[in-house]
């Protein structure tokens, strides 16, 4: 069954069309790429997969139920999908620990020690274990998007909607940042990522989706993708985003 | 030819002639102590010997005067110090009110859904009308206008109840923007990565955005505390007797202000607790940017 | 004396009130338990002071003791206005009205002739703070006081003041008004004045009374019910239950029961501390009330006031 079912999803700000009918579908394990170039719509695409924004034409499915179904309750939702941002947004009032723990004690209404212990063997898998009582404001951008990341896995969610995460981070950060990404991807996490590092898209992603302008106009296994793009369009992006 | 030939054959003149003044810190606590000491000494001088300064200082400052005062007696002086009792718990009554009501004028403010438009757009109108209304006429529109109204319960209570009422419709439209702003500080992406976490509207606000609010919201919130505790002295209109009030029926008993002296001095000591504590945490927040910045 | 605020309803006692917001401090006349004490008042008893100028004595010094030298320059509150029955059309140069009169009357004692007689203006809050004076003497239903005294020099009295009550038409208080039962009611003033002390120190009522910074503010909780009566000079009293308290219908609602035993509460002339005039009015008042003047003036101008029933305390 498909985990996500995008079907010509429109998405307008006023008189702007963003997303201008995207299809795309992830099944479980899936790694999907989006590429393209800043304002293409990556961004929205992921916001509207989690109803931070809702759209305006087309359906969304989640294990095969629409989302625009009047009775879906959107808080849980976006427990079943996680989201990870370019800027990290980590709580600053709340310790490393406790930005863990936020989701699953107050969304999910789990026993907080029970969260805490399994929060503390997910820092400790990125080595932050130590700095669990730190505030964020305290720790180098990739630690703090790692944290933002192991965030969003405590809610142990179907899917996991990545929107730039390493845009914002100093470029000696990227690489630990995309090696916890790796390790996921490993594990057969299902993945909708909206990414600029192509070398990292062709390593990981089951499928590579390059949007221009709100419109699919390409996608593909990577080999594809990066090696034989059949569109101009693509062809023209790689080209801009991969010189040599 | 080099520009070397050029450069000057001595150093460049440093020196202006205009003379800074550099103390060490020790010196500088000195100075700044003789300074305040020479400043507060012609103040005092000037009541010593201005040509009124006699009849100044006995006005305002006859110590037996502000001590009857402050203790009342049974010759028709009313007591400063159990009428700033009246300041105090009005003070303590209202502010929690204004707190939680203020809160919920402002979530409401803030809000985007559609159910709540109505009551969005009258928040709007309260919070408008009353930080623009000066607070006597609420006083006197609270304290006399819902007794004349006569519709049962409400028109019956006492001055106090009136009074309290009064500071809390005003105050509560005061600090509802002062919440608004405070909420509107916290930056959008944490509503969001909230939100992705499946909380809900209340929690994400209450576990999210109230407790960075909150930060930002102090310092203001307590300016306004402040102005409250001396708006407190305004209820007097409805007839009851606090610190100022009591000062002014001893001022026109006995033809002397010294009671209204210790008035302000009541206030004082009731204020500058706060004002020291607002500054406080200005400076620390202040502090505690500046190292998150380095 | 306050202002005279016509045709009040009751709601519009709130908008007046409104309109006056401004507290004023202390507009009203003052005296204490004290004052009784200490006054001395009969034209007969200041005939004991020694040294008395005489009228002829007067009459040929006054010129340098005035102000203005050759013109007798007194003040009263025009920027606020001045009211009947003390004053006529807030023209104090008309003679008319209690106070011009009893002017006119000390001026013509003391040989002054009435175009040498020129007013000015000085607010009633201004009158009793202590220093220099603009003008030789201020009248303007200004009480004496002990404290008053300290600052300022009075006149002896040219009108003694009783205190009375007001109350709403539909008050238990109008049949029942023993002394004590006038215990039992909920009393309301304004700041400073001699109805307040009245309360507390002639009344004495079981509940404190209520304190307001205007008598406005005082009458309008009278109007709206959140007092049961309000103390006032009978000047002022009978102004408020004839023309001030109102209802919508612009009915009076309010009554004056009736007026206390004096306490010696006297309107005085208020002169600048230790001025030399004071001894010279003085003699010109004990005059004007010697030869009848005084009380002919008072039963043309002030016979309102005599025509409220006594009650007491």
């Amino acid at each position: 069954m498909n985990v996500l079912t995008l079907d010509g999803v429109v998405k307008r700000f006023g008189s702007l069309e963003v997303l201008k009918g995207v299809s795309l579908t992830l099944d479980r394990h899936d790694v999907v790429c989006l590429i393209g170039a800043s304002g293409s719509g990556k961004s929205t695409l992921l916001r509207c997969a989690n109803l931070l924004e809702s759209i305006g034409g087309g359906d969304i499915a989640l294990f095969g139920q629409s989302l625009l179904d009047p009775r879906i309750d959107p808080d849980l939702v976006r427990r079943n999908i996680a989201m990870v941002f370019q800027s990290f947004n980590l709580f600053p009032h709340l310790n490393v620990v406790q930005n863990v723990m936020l989701g699953p004690v107050y969304a999910l209404k789990r026993p907080a020690e029970e969260v805490r212990s399994e929060a503390m063997l997910l820092l400790e898998r990125i080595g932050l274990r130590d700095r669990a009582e730190e505030y964020p404001d305290r720790l180098s951008g990739g630690q703090q998007q790692r944290v933002a990341i192991v965030r969003s896995l405590a809610m142990q969610p179907s899917l996991l909607l990545l929107d730039e995460v390493t845009s914002a981070l100093d470029p000696t950060l990227v690489g630990e940042v995309l090696d916890l990404l790796r390790e996921l991807a490993a594990e057969g996490t299902t993945m909708l990522l909206a990414t600029h590092e192509m070398g990292f898209a062709r390593d990981v992603a089951t499928k590579v989706v390059f949007l221009d302008q709100g419109v699919i106009v390409e996608q593909g296994s990577p080999s594809h993708m990066f090696d034989t793009p059949t569109q101009a369009a693509t062809q023209a992006f790689l080209a801009r985003v991969r010189p040599n | 030819m080099s520009q070397r030939t050029d450069a000057p054959s001595s150093a460049p003149q440093l020196f202006s002639s205009r003379r800074r003044l550099h103390l060490s810190p020790r010196y500088s606590r000195v100075a700044s102590l003789a300074s305040t000491v020479v400043v507060l000494g012609l103040f005092v001088a000037a009541t010593f010997f201005a040509p009124g300064g006699v009849q100044f200082r006995h006005f305002f400052f006859d110590p037996h005067q502000m001590w009857a005062s402050l203790l009342g007696n049974n010759r028709g002086l009313a007591s400063v110090g159990k009428g700033i009792w009246t300041n105090i718990w009005m003070f303590c009554l209202c502010e929690v009110l204004v707190l939680i009501l203020g809160l919920l004028l402002a979530w409401v403010r803030i809000t985007t859904s559609a159910i709540l438009a109505p009551l969005r757009m009258l928040a709007t109108v309260y919070t408008d009308v009353f930080r623009g209304i000066p607070i006597l006429l609420v006083f006197i529109i609270v304290g006399f206008g819902l007794s004349e109204l006569n519709i049962g319960w409400i028109s019956q209570q006492n001055p106090p109840f009136y009074g309290c009422m009064a500071i809390t419709i005003t105050y509560t439209a005061y600090v509802a923007e002062v919440y608004r702003a405070g909420l509107h500080s916290v930056p959008n992406g944490q509503i969001l990565a909230a939100r992705s976490l499946g909380l809900s509207e209340a929690t994400t606000m209450r576990r999210v955005i109230l407790p960075q609010a909150i930060r930002t919201v102090i310092p203001p919130l307590l300016n306004d505390f402040i102005s409250m505790q001396k708006d407190t002295a305004l209820v007097s209109i409805l007839g009851i007797t606090e610190a100022v009030q009591s000062a002014q029926i001893n001022a026109a008993q006995s033809f002397n202000d010294s009671g209204l002296v210790v008035a302000a001095l009541l206030f004082l000591c009731m204020t500058i607790p706060l004002t020291r504590f607002t500054d406080g945490l200005i400076d620390r927040d202040r502090a505690r940017r500046l190292v998150a910045a380095r | 004396m306050r202002e005279r605020v016509a045709g009040g309803v009751v709601h519009s006692e709130i908008i007046n009130l409104l309109k006056g917001c401004i507290v004023r401090i202390i507009r009203l006349p003052l005296a204490g338990a004290l004052v009784a004490t200490v006054l001395v008042l009969t034209p007969a008893s200041n005939a004991l002071a020694t040294s008395a100028p005489t009228l002829a004595q007067c009459q040929s010094t006054i010129n340098s003791l005035e102000y203005h030298p050759g013109t007798l320059t007194a003040a009263t509150d025009l920027t606020n206005g001045v009211y009947e029955p003390w004053f006529v059309n807030n023209k104090p140069s008309n003679g008319q009205g209690y106070e011009a009169a009893v002017v006119y009357g000390v001026a013509k004692e003391l040989g002054i002739t009435a175009s040498h007689v020129n007013w000015v203006a000085e607010p009633f809050d201004a009158s009793y703070t202590p220093g220099f004076k603009h003008f030789d003497f201020d009248i303007n239903e200004i009480s004496y006081t002990a404290e008053r005294a300290k600052a300022v020099s009075f006149s002896t009295s040219y009108y003694n003041v009783t205190q009375s009550i007001v109350t709403l038409k539909t008050s238990k208080m109008v049949k029942a008004h023993s002394p004590s039962e006038l215990k039992t009611y909920l009393y309301g003033d304004q700041i400073g004045t001699t109805g307040l002390s009245y309360i507390q120190n002639y009344i004495k009522p079981t509940r404190a009374a209520r304190v307001y910074p205007t008598l406005q503010g005082a009458l309008t909780a009278l109007a709206v019910g959140q007092i049961d009566a309000v103390v006032l000079d009978t000047p002022d009293g009978q102004y408020a239950a004839s023309a001030e308290v109102t209802n919508a219908q612009k009915k009076l609602i309010a009554t004056q029961i009736g007026q206390f035993p004096s306490t010696g509460e006297h309107y005085g002339m208020l002169f600048a501390k230790n001025s030399k005039m004071v001894a010279c009015v003085n003699t010109a008042i004990q005059a004007l009330a010697a030869n009848g003047t005084l009380a002919a003036l008072q039963k043309k101008w002030l016979s309102i006031y005599n025509a409220v029933p006594s009650i007491r305390p």
